[in-house]
């Protein structure tokens, strides 16, 4: 649904129309962790909003590491299972300050540490388009939410591709804007230096008047910027003649999927046609292949601190124990999954002192000359683009989480450059194979959101999914 | 066999801030537990670090009165450790990029001056207080994030005496500078000392052991010479030092042990990915180390010097700001210095120890002591009548109008005085007969009948000069 | 190199506050070798003379926060999530020291 559809109807009514869908659906995709206690409050405080305010009584889902004041907020893990924030993140203000009324809280993998969605705490998110196929994570439940019409936006957080992934995998617009543009304060963390806050929309006019509202100088988020923040959807201009954009070869050549690859190429004609300027590039090869272990370092190194207040003792789920030691090991044993677990132990691993130099520092030289190697591209092009996935939604037997594995996989772990580099990153639905939505990743320069809204629309022209959501039937 | 004391002093010092380190919350002593707290001291999930400015502006101060060399791009690190008073379970710190590095502080001991040399000083947070009883342990976080520099000095003590006086001209100049309170009794200073022998004349260091909770430099002396006893008895027998963390017992007047160190914990230190690195304004600092408060050596000078107090009397006042202030302020209004300072310093200061006050909490005005002081050299009252008028002074009254009141002029009335005397020497012919064998006893007798005769009006000076001349007429 | 046997993997976990099952433990094993492979590919990039990408944007910032109370939250709230609280404290099992 388009934010302008649903502004149509009365708010009292598409409230709780979205309510009553997401609880309809809840047994066939599982994507929701908890439902708002507090419709009618919200609805009152509309009373102290101007009509005319950009999401005046729209209903929008939260990702479940997103704070809510009085509202659970377990970020899909056992350990915060029982955690009632008492505060609201930023955006939270900011959504409520826009209008919105946020009605649940969505599933995601545990911690945000997973790219599938299996990991949730309250068990695995269904893709709308084939229940058996996974959402992809771990914004996975904002992402299905989104898709299956049930509001018009949804917030999620990408610290891999978390947002764009599941976008892609799910037929719907996903966003990540430039590092610092959105405030992260309240957003439970994975890895600060690449956790980012995006969101899920059905549309690319209203991913861009999403980060009117959501973007903005917090200051209590020191990494947030000062730039001021431009009405991205009054500007939004699809004609992108003149315009310079690179394909990412070395992810199109790697896709073994025919249909999409052919897909992406009919795409790039059409795109020419309308007068870009479309040519292969050429990343270095040896770099893209450590984008994953870089990745996995980097982010399980900050993630094993960002997680080590996770004791059961202020907060969170506590376990007995003789011992104030005992209580804590306890509870961090039974509230974290094992996959978790050994993902601290080897964040912990890389930041010894004897292996800071050769993993983790090592890790964040390789993420500068990744970091690097984009950049060199977007002197000479407004954007990059390629594939958002190799592959259609997997099945769960065939997904691959983010792990470290021997086989080589850039076609899946290219939009993590977005996280290294801090760069604003878009996917876009550009069509269907086996009846299964595929995407197109846009990554530009910093700040040049209007490049990537701008081009986003052009595609979305093309593709005519413009408002695409999924007919949920099992 | 003869052994080298090789010291060196870590001291944490809570800065006099309104906020935290890095949360808006309040810092306070003895609010009600957990009053002085928000979401971000009690580390809950996406709380995010905001550095307080006024921080930066008092370790600025103390980095510059020690001759540190500032670095004007401020960074952070996290300490990564799990206890139950840390309640992010890593503490922010500056590991990598002090804020000041090496400086001084000169001290003296046995008229000897000598130089210590610092390592660093760096900003971090506090952690919560706990108290333990039967029950278990309970947990206060007002403390926690509350502003700390930790300055590390060099190993350049070599006695419990130099320890003592390091820590005691450590502790006069921050709190001359007013950055802390610096009270070791309630926490807000703390002192951690490394110690270890070597065999004099050697250069290696020996196997150290770290002593905390010193609550006095008292015993910080007591404990660095309890530990060199104990040491140097292990290594006479021939046995070995094992490095561990003792404290000081007051009781038995003992260092006893808290806990072997298994080598060196790694702490896993990293950047900080939260705070981006801060550059502070060139000018700023510049202003800053322009403006300090006069320390305590410079003041002391200046006292022997100005107003050629002796090093003694310049001691006293240096060592309690409060007196050294309210004595500049007497200067302001009489030159009579020296009285001045046995005024502030024997007089003053007995009150304020006896009603166990502040000078904040007496109405004693400068002015009023300096124009008292003024009367007595003039004559115009005696010292034993001024003490009757500090005890009004000290309640705020102006001494002219308390010696109206009570009628206290001295009497300097050649007249009415010669009156008394003729009386006094009638009635004392054997002090006439003494002063005639030459016994000048005689005449502070008389004096003092004088004194007594008048009820303590009679000027002295003037009586002694009438009464050797009544008695040479006689 | 450590040999990374399980009492290594137990040291690893006691010192992150949680325990290690033998599966788990024989499941991290097995991605420790793979982990050696990949650090085998990272040590072969030359990153001679780059520093440490740390924050994804090299600027610095000169905003400090002004030294005023803005934000303390209720008592209350402070010990709402908390699981043992006594006598407005937080309560745990004694510390051992």
């Amino acid at each position: 649904m388009e934010l302008t559809t649903c502004k149509n109807q009365d708010v009292r009514k598409r409230v709780y129309e979205a309510i009553e869908k997401a609880k309809r659906l809840q047994p066939i995709l599982n994507a929701v962790v908890s439902f708002a206690q507090d419709i009618e409050e919200q609805l009152a405080h509309l009373e102290q909003i101007d009509t005319s305010a950009p999401l005046y009584g729209i209903p929008v889902v939260l990702k479940d590491n997103v704070n809510t004041k009085g509202l659970l907020t377990s970020a899909s893990s056992r350990i915060l299972s029982n955690y009632i924030p008492v505060y609201d993140a930023c955006i939270v203000e900011k959504l409520k300050a826009a209008g919105a009324i946020i009605i649940a809280k969505s599933s995601m993998d545990e911690l945000g540490m997973g790219g599938t969605n299996l990991s949730a705490y309250t068990g695995p998110v269904h893709n709308p388009y084939d229940t058996s196929r996974i959402s992809g994570g771990s914004s996975g439940g904002s992402a299905v939410l989104t898709a299956a019409d049930v509001t018009p936006l949804a917030i999620g957080t990408d610290t891999g591709d978390s947002v764009r992934k599941p976008a892609a995998y799910n037929g719907v617009v996903g966003m990540k804007p430039t590092y610092g543009r959105i405030s992260r304060y309240g957003i439970i963390p994975y890895a600060s230096s690449l956790d980012h806050v995006g969101y899920f929309t059905t549309s690319v006019a209203d991913a861009a008047l999403a980060l009117h509202v959501l973007a903005g100088r917090d200051d209590r988020d020191m990494t947030s910027s000062t730039k001021e923040v431009p009405a991205y959807e009054q500007l939004l201009n699809s004609d992108i003649k003149g315009k310079r954009i690179a394909i990412i070869d070395n992810v199109q050549k790697a896709i073994k999927d025919e249909s999409i690859r052919t897909g992406f190429d009919q795409l790039m004609m059409r795109l020419k046609q309308r007068g870009a300027i479309v040519e292969s590039i050429t990343l270095n090869e040896q770099l893209l292949a450590v984008i994953l272990p870089t990745y996995y370092i980097i982010a399980n190194a900050e993630a094993t601190a960002n997680h080590s207040n996770l004791d059961g003792i202020r907060f969170g789920v506590r376990e007995d124990g003789n011992s104030v030691e005992d209580v804590m090991s306890h509870s961090r044993t039974a509230g974290f999954s094992a996959n978790i677990r050994k993902r601290f132990v080897v964040g912990s691993y890389s930041l010894f002192v004897e292996n800071q130099d050769k993993l983790f520092r090592k890790a964040q030289k390789v993420r500068r000359l990744l970091v690097e190697e984009l950049a060199r591209v977007l002197d000479q092009y407004d954007i990059t683009i390629a594939s958002a996935a190799g592959s259609i939604a997997p099945h769960p037997q065939d997904s691959v989480d983010e792990q470290l594995s021997d086989t080589y996989l850039i076609a899946e772990n290219h939009m993590i450059l977005g996280n290294f580099s801090g760069y604003p990153s878009i996917s876009v639905p550009c069509g269907f194979v086996e009846g299964m939505p595929v995407g197109v990743n846009l990554m530009a320069k910093p700040f040049a959101e209007q490049t990537l809204f701008d081009i986003a629309l052009a595609i979305e022209e093309e593709s005519g999914l413009r408002g695409q959501v999924a007919e949920v039937t099992k | 066999m003869n052994y080298e004391t090789v010291i060196g002093i870590e001291i944490h010092c809570e800065l006099k801030t309104k906020t935290k380190m890095f949360s808006g919350a309040p810092v306070s002593f003895g609010a009600l537990a957990n009053s002085c707290v928000n979401e971000i001291d009690l580390g809950h999930p996406g709380t995010l670090p905001c550095v307080n400015k006024e921080a930066v502006r008092l370790a600025i101060m103390a980095a510059s009165a020690l001759h540190c060399e500032i670095d004007p791009l401020v960074m952070f690190d996290r300490k990564n450790y799990y206890y139950s008073d840390l309640p992010k379970g890593f503490q922010i710190t500056q590991q990598f990029h002090p804020i000041g590095s090496g400086g001084y502080v000169d001290i003296e001991v046995d008229q000897l001056q000598k130089r210590i040399h610092l390592e660093r000083m760096h900003m971090e947070e506090d952690t919560a207080k706990q108290f333990h009883n039967e029950e278990g342990t309970l947990i206060d976080f007002n403390r926690a994030g509350t502003p700390l520099v930790e300055i590390v000095s060099k190993a350049d003590m070599r006695s419990g005496k130099e320890a003592a006086a390091y820590v005691e001209k450590l502790r006069s100049i921050l709190y001359y500078l007013g950055v802390s309170d610096v009270k070791m009794e309630e926490g807000s200073m703390r002192c951690d000392v490394n110690i270890s022998l070597r065999e004099a004349g050697t250069s290696a260091y020996g196997v150290k052991t770290e002593i905390k909770n010193l609550n006095s430099i008292a015993n910080v002396q007591k404990a660095v010479e309890f530990e060199v006893q104990r040491q140097s008895a292990i290594l006479d027998q021939g046995g070995v030092i094992i490095q561990e963390t003792r404290r000081y017992d007051e009781a038995l007047k003992e260092t006893v042990s808290m806990r072997k160190k298994e080598g060196d914990v790694d702490y896993k230190y990293f950047p900080e990915p939260n705070i981006p690195p801060i550059r502070l304004d060139a000018a700023w600092i510049e202003e800053i180390a322009a403006n300090l408060p006069e320390l305590p050596d410079a003041r002391k000078a200046r006292y022997q010097k100005e107003y050629a107090l002796s090093e003694y009397d310049a001691g006293v006042l240096v060592a309690n700001r409060e007196l050294a202030q309210f004595f500049d302020a007497l200067c302001k209004y009489t030159k009579e210095y020296k009285a001045a300072a046995n005024w502030t310093i024997v007089e003053l200061n007995a009150v304020l120890n006896k009603e166990n006050k502040t000078l904040a909490e007496l109405s004693c005005e400068p002015k009023h002591l300096a124009a008292m002081i003024e009367m007595v050299k003039a004559g115009e009252i005696s010292s034993k009548q001024a003490k009757s008028v500090f005890e009004e002074i000290l309640r705020g009254k102006d001494p002219k109008q308390v010696v109206a009141e009570k009628g206290m002029k001295q009497m300097s009335d050649t007249g009415a005085l010669l009156a008394i005397i003729q009386a006094v020497l009638d009635q004392n012919p054997q002090s006439i007969i003494d002063f005639k064998n030459g016994k000048d006893r005689a005449v502070g007798f008389l004096v003092g009948q004088v004194m007594k005769a008048s009820k303590g009006t009679a000027n002295p000076a003037l009586s002694n000069q009438l009464i050797k001349q009544e008695l040479a007429k006689r | 190199m450590e040999t990374m046997d399980q009492a290594y993997f137990n040291k690893l976990a006691k010192q992150l506050m949680f325990e290690l099952s033998d599966a788990e433990i024989a499941d991290l094993q097995a991605e420790f070798v793979i982990l050696q492979k990949q650090i085998a590919l990272l040590e072969a990039i030359d990153t001679d003379g780059v520093t440490e990408m740390i924050y994804p944007f090299a600027q610095e910032t000169t905003f400090l926060r002004e030294d005023q109370v803005d934000h303390v939250i209720a008592r209350e709230d402070a010990l709402s999530n908390a699981s043992a609280v006594l006598a407005g404290h937080i309560h745990v099992p004694k510390v051992v020291k």
